[in-house]
């Protein structure tokens, strides 16, 4: 898996170190369709798919892109680890003098620092690299300041400017400290990252993203954290991604120096990390007290590493190409998984949709047999249809039947509602925020319902009265009520085969051609206001799903651009 | 692994020790963010599944055992178990369950001991303070990590052997302290060394979480590198806060700290743990204890001794573990015994409000339609009213307009098939869910699904009973009663018609020239004949209207009250009795809680 890296440019992975423009725009498209990924179903895998597209993101934006387009940019090595792995002390031992903060008390760093060389700090002061972070500019002291007793040394010499600067960055939880040091070579950029396994969730999450920018890893562990957990894992993910990695071997008390750093070096070869450079410093007074400096013999053979990094062209190269490519490489798997994430999300969306509407469809056919079979004409309706016409007027008989219309209609909603309910309660993703919440729709429903069958009837009534002018126009006498034919109508309608007596009274009064034409313009009235008003039902449940726009396309546009991508690697 | 021999019965509980710890699975997720961190979760998938074997000898000891209370609380969850199996998945049961069985058991065991555990991160000095508390070199320390892979026991007074094989520590890993003099200070104690939780070995977790589950107390070693560790805290501490009593945390390695750092460490691990929620027992108040020592240089090593030995002594650390894994059952189980904040009617009361009841008897009444009933029973009653006691010209020329405007119009429809379906179905069901969503509301969910369970249950064939009711219950055939100035209004009504046939007759007569010519008496008698008639019919129209209505409404109660009993016995009762069950659940589980914390 690892490259010997000889020369540069001797693979077809290997990203030369001049800018490739198609390359950029392959990267810049694919981060535009990672970014427009969402996960808004709360799926099992939807928070880890979440994380990774953060993370994905903080990638490209923080490491890849900006490397890609500025080849030539400091060399950025992030020192991470876990709690009291000593971070802190290392850095500002590396640097000469005290930049970030040290101490006993955890977590210790919770704004990470950047130091470079005063040259370099252009690099970092703008946007280029991490643009999520708000930069907090520490003026340059004095080089011959000691600096060790720091904060309030600092305090006293600073101006209200950078006093506002300081508030600023405190509101501001995302900062980013940016100090120099001349004894830094040129070219090359530390930056102490927050714990990995802080107990402050954003601290954890903040080191993630800071080792995603990073050309080079320094892995800290220290004597008695070596067999953890936390820190292997770490190391796994750093050979998972092929980044350019250092360990660290911190704190290590002197009586136990070899045989902790000969344990160490077994358990990294068992993990197939064996060829990855060691460094092991002592355990020093200085390390676990007051945060001071650690001695420069002990740090020496790291410090010499990292600058040879950075002088040697060859070796520059091969670090920084070898991140970059691992990265790269590493999108090949992550993408298809982040497109799995978003085709799950698709596939419960359209779950959550075909439970809708199977309930819709079912309840839809059960109202067009209930109606079929006269159930609308029961109860109260019945016993109106049963008087009239001897103690019942006709506007009676419609109100009755019209009732009993709409609460076989608002039967249908509920009834749907509830299968819907049933079958989403079976469904994480119907956990997402305001899927389930049916407000006071329950009485909204009702009212809509009301008003189509209100809307029906006058239709109908308008129907009846067209009727009853046409024959007005050929008859002489004995006109018809318009009311009465429409009562009639609507109880041959709903009725089914026990107002078959309807349907003769009716063809009686109007002749037999007006009645079947008006039945049959009234069966497709009824159909037509039927279908509307599920229809409707079931657009208003659906619309909070719809709101949360989870569509397939997603996943084939990042798979696209993966394979854009790859084309041009 | 470990495996024991000396141990005759193999408890069939033995399985569950398994079963996922309880810490494992919640605080997971949320432990589970950042590139890196998210990490550690994927070896956890891979765990074994892992034998243990338990066995119990017949204890020689007095048993443990808990004050009444606490007995009072596990009886009580014990029921409530067993009241609530049908309704919850065993899943949602299985916490309470366990600590079921594992007080049962330690109850079973010892009482003179106390179990308490050691457990930490790796290098964090667990063996080492282990064996100061020991007196000899029993545990192998050292700076090879992971350095203890099994966890080791140590009894300071016989008879712990139970105990030791419940946790499932072989002989060959059980060890004797140095006895001395500082070994009578800790009579009772049995201390177990555990490794370490957090090693890259998951199966040195495993070991970890499941001790952790059965040991009567535990010590917390931390130290000054890795006292804030996320998993320690949100893997273990969090979770664990309930338990308090029971823990001690203890800060070793400050021989590695210069000057007042120790003191200041010590002050943010209290920071730490207060805001894990974990409660420290200052000032003498009950919860964790803290302390700063050094087992390597002695340094602290007393005062730990002193609390170990009070704490032994007390001999109330089982107990005390047991209530706290009670407290956090019973926690556990309040999304299903206890709704949150509901809307609607009957707010923080379950039951079925009396407006419940009644709306849903107007609905079925409305299925049913037994207002329109009665209506029509009403105006039935009051057409043949007017039709016996109307005037006769009145009735022709009615029956003419009626004539006239269409033909046949008033003529009665030809009744048609006989019902099967009087019952409107839509309204039935309507009514069925909306009285079964009432009573679920401010119900928890599983206890909710039951009532509208029991409510479509009751429901079923409710349609055809009430056919059958409205059939039988409905307007009786036949004359409807009449009341008793009924023929006296008929007999006035013909004595119109009389006087009017008189008085015509006698004209008729003047006419022809049989009777002598006196125009005035039978004009007025014709004329009190013509307006009586109408007079009649409008007196008795009006004189009808009490009656009919009361005949409507009897005819209405009657069908209402029908309908009201068959959905009272199908539908409102088995609903009633799911409430019932349900509200005796809730007291078990009120029960359960110790009612310290007021629930609702």
């Amino acid at each position: 898996m690892l490259q010997k890296p000889d020369k540069i440019g001797h693979s077809s992975h290997v990203v030369t170190l001049d800018v490739r423009p198609q390359l950029l725009d392959a990267l810049s498209a694919l981060r535009e369709r990672v970014a427009a990924a969402r996960f808004p179903l709360p799926l099992a895998g939807a928070p880890r798919a979440r994380a990774n597209r953060d993370e994905l993101l903080a990638q490209l934006d923080d490491y890849l892109v900006p490397r890609l387009k500025a080849p030539e940019a400091p060399l950025l090595a992030v020192i991470g680890g876990s709690t009291g792995a000593g971070k802190s002390t290392l850095v500002n031992s590396l640097v000469g003098r005290r930049v970030s903060e040290a101490g006993v008390l955890r977590p210790t760093t919770r704004t990470p620092v950047l130091v470079c060389h005063p040259d370099d700090h252009l690099w970092f002061a703008g946007m280029r690299v991490l643009p999520d972070l708000t930069r907090v500019w520490v003026p340059q002291r004095d080089p011959m300041d000691p600096g060790v007793n720091g904060v309030n040394g600092e305090n006293r010499e600073e101006d209200d400017e950078d006093d506002a600067v300081l508030a600023l960055a405190a509101e501001d939880e995302r900062a980013l400290r940016i100090e120099t040091a001349p004894s830094l070579p040129r070219g090359l950029a530390l930056l102490d990252a927050p714990d990995i396994d802080s107990l402050l969730a954003n601290n954890r999450v903040l080191a993630a993203e800071l080792l995603s920018a990073a050309d080079v890893w320094v892995l800290v562990t220290t004597a008695s954290r070596y067999a953890d957990a936390v820190p292997w894992h770490l190391l796994r993910t750093a050979k998972e991604y092929d980044a350019t990695l250092v360990t660290v071997l911190d704190r290590v008390p002197h009586q136990v120096v070899t045989e902790v750093s000969r344990q160490y070096a077994a358990l990294l070869t068992k993990a197939g990390l064996g060829d990855v450079p060691r460094f092991t410093v002592p355990e020093l007074p200085e390390s676990a007290g007051g945060g001071g400096l650690l001695p420069a013999t002990a740090v020496a053979p790291l410090r010499a590493w990292l600058t040879h990094r950075v002088q040697d062209p060859e070796a520059r190269a091969r670090a920084l190409t070898r991140t970059a490519n691992g990265v790269l490489a590493s999108l090949d798997t992550r993408m298809p998984e982040l497109a799995g994430a978003v085709a799950a999300q698709h596939a419960a969306a359209l779950r959550l949709t075909s439970a809708v509407d199977e309930a819709y469809d079912a309840e839809h056919a059960r109202v067009r047999g209930r109606l079929r079979a006269g159930a609308v004409l029961a109860g109260g309706a019945l016993k109106r249809w049963r008087s009239y016409p001897l103690d019942c007027r006709a506007d009676e008989l419609l109100d009755a039947i019209c009732e009993s219309l709409e609460a076989l209609l608002l039967c249908a909603v509920t009834a749907a509602d509830e299968r819907v309910d049933e079958a989403w309660r079976r469904e994480p993703a119907a956990g997402a925020p305001g899927l389930a919440d049916r407000d006071p729709s329950m009485e909204n429903a009702e009212h809509r319902i009301g008003m189509a069958v209100r809307r029906w009837r006058r239709v109908l009534e308008e129907y009846a009265e067209d009727e009853v002018r046409v024959l007005q126009s050929v008859e002489r006498n004995a006109l018809p009520d318009p009311e009465t034919i429409a009562a009639l109508l609507a109880t041959a309608l709903l009725g089914g085969h026990r107002a078959r007596v309807a349907g003769e009274v009716l063809a009686e009064r109007i002749g037999a051609q007006t009645a079947v034409r008006l039945r049959d313009r009234g069966a497709h009235l009824l159909i037509g206001y039927l279908d509307r008003v599920l229809a409707i039902e079931r657009e208003r449940r659906l619309a909070p799903l719809d709101a949360l726009a989870v569509h397939p396309e997603p996943q084939a546009a990042l798979i696209a651009a993966l394979s854009v991508l790859q084309k041009e690697r | 692994m470990t495996a024991v021999t000396d141990h005759t019965e193999h408890d069939e509980r033995g399985e569950r020790s398994g079963s996922p710890d309880r810490f494992a699975e919640g605080p997971e997720e949320a432990w589970d963010d950042g590139l890196i961190a998210r990490r550690v979760a994927e070896g956890r998938q891979q765990r074994l599944a892992e034998t243990a074997v338990r066995a119990y000898a017949p204890s020689r000891q007095p048993p443990a055992s808990y004050e009444g209370p606490l007995c009072d609380r596990l009886d009580a969850l014990r029921e409530l178990v067993g009241l609530s199996r049908t309704r919850l998945d065993a899943d949602t049961l299985a916490e309470a369950g366990r600590v079921l069985d594992e007080s049962a058991a330690r109850r079973e065991l010892s009482g003179r001991h106390t179990v308490v555990a050691i457990a930490g991160a790796t290098g964090s000095g667990k063996s080492t303070l282990f064996n100061a508390l020991a007196g000899v070199m029993i545990s192998d320390t050292g700076v090879r990590r992971p350095t203890t892979a099994a966890p080791l026991g140590c009894s300071w007074t016989d008879g712990a052997a139970g105990l030791l094989d419940r946790l499932g520590i072989p002989g060959r890993l059980r060890r004797r302290p140095l006895q001395g003099p500082g070994a009578d200070e800790l009579k009772g104690l049995v201390l177990i060394d555990l490794p370490d939780h957090d090693s890259a070995a998951v199966e040195h977790r495993e070991h970890v979480d499941r001790i952790l589950g059965l040991v009567d107390a535990v010590i917390w070693v931390v130290d000054p590198e890795k006292y804030a560790d996320a998993m320690l805290h949100e893997r273990y501490l969090r979770p664990m806060a309930g338990h308090a009593e029971v823990m001690f945390v203890v800060l070793n390695q400050i021989d590695r700290l210069p000057g007042d750092a120790a003191d200041q460490v010590l002050d943010d691990l209290r920071r730490l743990l207060d805001e894990d929620g974990l409660a420290l027992g200052e000032h003498g108040e009950p919860g964790a204890t803290v302390l700063a020592l050094s087992a390597l240089t002695g340094q602290g090593m007393e005062e730990l001794r002193e609390s170990l030995s009070q704490f032994t002594r007390a001999r109330s650390a089982a107990a005390r573990r047991i209530a706290a894994d009670l407290d956090a059952a019973a926690e556990r189980l309040r999304p299903v015994y206890v709704a949150g904040a509901s809307t609607g009617r009957n707010r923080g009361r379950i039951g079925l409000s009396e407006e419940a009841r009644e709306e849903f008897t107007d609905r079925l009444a409305e299925a049913v339609g037994a207002a329109t009933a009665g209506e029509a029973a009403e105006r039935a009653w009051c057409r043949n009213a007017v039709k016996a006691c109307g005037d006769p010209w009145l009735h022709l020329w009615r029956w003419y307009e009626a004539r006239r405007s269409a033909e046949g119009s008033t003529a009665p429809l030809a009744p048609g098939p006989v019902d099967e379906e009087v019952t409107a179905r839509q309204r039935v069901e309507h009514a069925v869910r909306a009285v079964a969503d009432e009573a679920a509301a401010g119900l928890p969910q599983p206890w909710g699904q039951a009532v509208r369970e029991a409510a479509v249950r009751g429901a079923e064939g409710l349609p055809e009973t009430l056919d059958l009711l409205a059939v039988r219950a409905g307007v009786p055939s036949g004359r409807p009663p009449r009341p008793n100035w009924w023929p006296a209004a008929v007999l006035a009504q013909a004595a119109m018609s009389l006087l009017q046939v008189i008085g015509g007759l006698w004209l008729l007569a003047q006419v022809i020239g049989i009777a002598t010519p006196n125009l005035g008496v039978p004009v007025l008698l014709m004329l009190t004949g013509i307006l009586g008639g109408p007079c009649v019919e409008w007196t008795s129209r009006l004189a009808a209207r009490g009656p009919a209505r009361r005949f409507g409404r009897e005819a209405e109660r009657r069908l209402r009250e029908a309908a009201a009993g068959c959905g009272r016995a199908r539908v409102l009762d088995p609903v009633a009795a799911e409430l019932l069950r349900y509200r005796e659940v809730r007291e078990q589980y009120v029960r359960v809680t110790g009612a310290r914390a007021p629930l609702w």
